[in-house]
């Protein structure tokens, strides 16, 4: 293969052309940027710690702050003030109802997506966008421990988040100027801090409570193999919830007695104080809790057994969510060799005693809860940028997915902790004489029936020819990244016309609308995004020919002499637009160079493929391959149909 | 693909071990850096590694795979044993029942008695393979058995879902 030939100097090209890269943890409450230096994973310290606060504040004077900044003085201006976005990222206005009431800010429907309205309610803005700008600040912290700008991020997700909900995190990215090369799972990134750290052997289980999702996963781990057996949790469940659950016991009907004004500002106040009051029970057993009210100052003692009352259902949701993810791995608790703790609120003695009696066993939590994701995530940023760190993630699809078929009831074409990448295809075919359209409606989640599951998508596949009910046959493709996002193709067989059509996301934005933004937004001009464009393709570009170079310098038989002239030819025009200016013209040239030296590559990779059968006939391989396509592909079934 | 001999009883444990190895060697990430069409080429080879493993993972799928390759094929519309389908259905009912009630303990039961007739039918496979390996008239017989049993597994694992829905 091209790239594992080990040439003379290919470390020094590697590391030449190596991508600025970082681990990136979008919380909920608190976001933090990590990077490898020298082999070990270290967070990005700046001004208060390496905690940035995820908060936004979009000021009715056009001023925007972020974090820290953005954080104080919320009080003083409640509705511009957007915490806890994570809650709403990737979201309709029906999924967030509950979550609405206790958020002092102004949610609008845009139809799509929940909007913010800001600066006074002069304008709004999407959840992705807010995203962008917390990205936008820990991209601009880690730039100088990095010695220029971020090339390439890893940004944690919670393993729950569903489709919409990734995909709205990787636009903000895109939206921030940063190449996103991968979404990470959150108990996933803490487990492979974890495991590097140890060398760990064995099965873990990571219980990951966060401000606002709750994640547990099972993991797998041997000798640089980080499996996920299985996944579960709730992307809406956190230590916010508990700030929530103390103001509510506090101040009860004290809050419906006031005008909406007075509301959001004493709801603001009165979640901070409830975090404090509810941090301080960390090491004290009684705390006193201090609310400005309208009407005078109210204060009264909270102790941790009130805390743990108020906790009481919302860890036994989390416990439910456990045993079924340790019911999935297909073990009992008693195999697990250890619960791994993650998460600001794991920190709680309440949740910690509550994990020691669900596993029956002393969690461990010797790295840092907070700080665990983003080094993870930094490792995982570096393995993608080719760098040394020998380690595989096997992650897994949290939610099954599926299509509506006839009556409501949804087709499960790939089912939840299906390792990913992976695809899946299923042939369907029409319900109605000359019927020339076919709809396709997307569903995710684990329920049978259509309104039970999310929507994630409806397309419908047109210019089938006219023909008799149930001869066509549409074959409906999944292919979900290694991101966890999904892409959904359909293709009528039969007729040999073959039309594809690429999902277009409910939630997330299509290529033009970021493209837009980017340009929209005042710090990113138009030469802005131009340069960076320039700059990603120059690299990619010295990437290639480093390659391609050393896989021809290495006199490999398989090259035949045409292959190579054309390459060569490929790699002059390639090395040559790469001193341009035109970004497009160098997208253009690697992809010409890719074309050139295809039937290289896959000669190389058909030899390495034949060498791992030990010997055994290619043919035979494949054959094996097609059976195995082949009984994944047998089912039928009718869709749900338009006859036109 | 997994470098395995063919055959229905395995060393779960190998089978594991043997995915771990090819995950090291051949997960896309291990190409992240490389141009497009070997990107693609590695993930379509992972999710043929991926597939054989998923495959050989379940008895189930695996028995299925293995009886395809006999040219033994389990359809959508298999005929059952009507005693076999009516017990179903009632067992079906009263767990629609149990969960409607939120009956956990009952949901629990009859999960549990459900389990043991998964195990027991998996148990059936082993020695129908063994002797379609013998082959003969008794591999004839033994066809038919590994398909009844598949057929009937289908039914149970469904209802092994149904009930997992409790405490989803």
């Amino acid at each position: 293969m091209l790239l594992q030939i080990s040439e003379p100097g290919e470390s020094t090209i590697k590391e030449a052309c190596r991508k600025r890269v970082a681990g990136i943890d979008l919380g909920t409450t608190n976001s933090l940027v990590a990077t490898v230096v020298d082999g070990t994973p270290q967070v990005i310290g700046g001004d208060g710690g390496p905690l940035v606060p995820s908060v936004v504040r979009y000021g009715a004077d056009g001023v925007l702050a972020v974090g820290r900044a953005a954080a104080d003085g919320a009080a003083a201006a409640p509705r511009d003030t957007i915490y806890s976005v994570k809650r709403l990222i990737g979201r309709a206005m029906a999924d967030v109802a509950s979550t609405r009431a206790m958020l002092p800010y102004d949610l609008v429907d845009d139809g799509r997506q929940v909007v913010v309205a800001v600066a006074n309610r002069t304008r709004t803005v999407s959840p992705i966008e807010v995203s962008a700008e917390i990205l936008k600040e820990l991209a601009r912290r880690a730039a100088p421990a990095l010695g220029g700008g971020v090339e390439g991020v890893v940004i944690t997700v919670p393993a729950y988040f569903d489709d919409a909900q990734r995909q709205a995190t990787r636009d903000a990215g895109r939206l921030a100027g940063l190449e996103v090369l991968r979404l990470l799972a959150e108990p996933t990134a803490a487990a492979l801090a974890y495991g590097l750290d140890r060398g760990s052997r064995g099965t873990y289980a990571v219980y990951d409570l966060g401000g606002g999702t709750f994640d547990i996963s099972i993991l797998k781990l041997v000798d640089g193999v980080f499996e996920v057996r299985s996944t579960g949790g709730d992307s809406a469940l956190g230590g916010d919830d508990l700030d929530r659950g103390l103001v509510e016991l506090v101040l009860g009907d004290v809050l419906g007695a006031l005008s909406s004004h007075e509301r959001d500002g004493v709801l603001r106040a009165a979640l901070t104080s409830a975090r404090a009051a509810k941090e301080a029970l960390t090491d004290a057993t009684s705390t006193e809790l201090v609310i400005e009210l309208p009407t005078g100052t109210l204060r009264r003692t909270l102790t941790r057994a009130e805390l743990a009352a108020v906790a009481k259902p919302l860890l036994e949701r989390t416990g439910k969510a456990c045993r079924r993810a340790i019911k999935d791995a297909e073990l009992t608790p008693a195999e697990l060799d250890g619960v791994i703790l993650v998460g600001g609120s794991t920190r709680s003695p309440v949740v910690r005693d509550y994990v020691r009696a669900l596993f029956d066993r002393e969690p461990l939590c010797d790295l840092d809860p907070d700080q665990v994701v983003a080094l993870g995530a930094a490792v995982q940023a570096e393995v993608l940028s080719g760098g040394d760190q020998e380690v595989v993630l096997l992650d897994v699809v949290p939610l099954s997915l599926g299509i509506e078929t006839m009556g409501g009831v949804v087709e499960k074409l790939i089912v939840r902790n299906t390792t990913i990448p992976c695809g899946a295809n299923q042939t369907f075919t029409t319900y109605a004489d000359n019927q020339t359209g076919f709809d396709i409606h997307v569903l995710q989640g684990e329920r049978e029936t259509v309104d039970a599951c999310r929507s994630l998508a409806r397309f419908t596949l047109r210019g089938i020819p006219p023909m008799i009910a149930g001869l066509a046959r549409v074959t409906i493709t999944f292919v979900i990244d290694a991101d966890g996002i999904l892409r959904v193709t359909a293709k009528e067989e039969t007729s040999g016309l073959e039309a594809a059509i690429d999902v277009v996301p409910s939630y997330g934005l299509t290529d033009e609308e970021v493209e837009r933004m980017l340009l929209e937004s005042f710090d990113h001009a138009e030469d802005d995004l131009r340069r960076r464009n320039l700059q990603i393709e120059r690299v990619e570009a010295e990437r290639i020919l480093a390659a391609t170079r050393g896989a021809f310098a290495s006199g490999d038989p398989l090259l035949e002499d045409d292959v190579r002239a054309a390459g060569e030819a490929a790699m002059a025009v390639l090395a040559a637009a790469a001193t341009g200016e035109d970004y497009h013209a160098i997208r253009d040239a690697i992809t010409a160079l890719d074309l050139a030296t295809k039937p290289f590559a896959q000669a190389r990779m058909n030899r390495a493929v034949a060498a791992a059968m030990h010997g055994r006939r290619l043919d035979a391989v494949e054959h094996e391959i097609d059976a195995s396509i082949h009984t994944h592909a047998q089912a039928h079934a009718s869709a749900a149909t338009v006859p036109s | 693909m997994l470098g395995l001999p063919p055959g229905f009883a395995i060393d779960a444990a190998a089978v594991e071990r043997a995915f771990h190895e090819r995950s090291r060697t051949d997960h896309p990430d291990r190409f992240a850096s490389a141009p497009a069409s070997e990107r693609a080429a590695a993930a379509q080879k992972f999710a043929v590694i991926r597939d054989a493993y998923q495959t050989l993972r379940l008895p189930a799928r695996r028995a299925e795979y293995l009886l395809a390759r006999e040219g033994v094929v389990i359809g959508e519309h298999e005929r059952l044993d009507l005693a076999f389908l009516d017990e179903v259905l009632e067992l079906r009912e009263e767990l629609a029942g149990a969960l409607a009630a939120g009956d956990h303990a009952k949901v629990a039961t009859l999960e549990a008695a459900m389990k043991r007739r998964h195990e027991g039918l998996v148990a059936q496979l082993a020695p129908a393979f063994d002797a379609i390996a013998r082959g003969g008239d008794e591999a004839i017989a033994a066809r038919a058995t590994a398909k009844r049993a598949l057929v009937e597994l289908r039914y149970v694992q469904r209802y092994l879902e149904e009930c997992d829905r409790a405490d989803a």
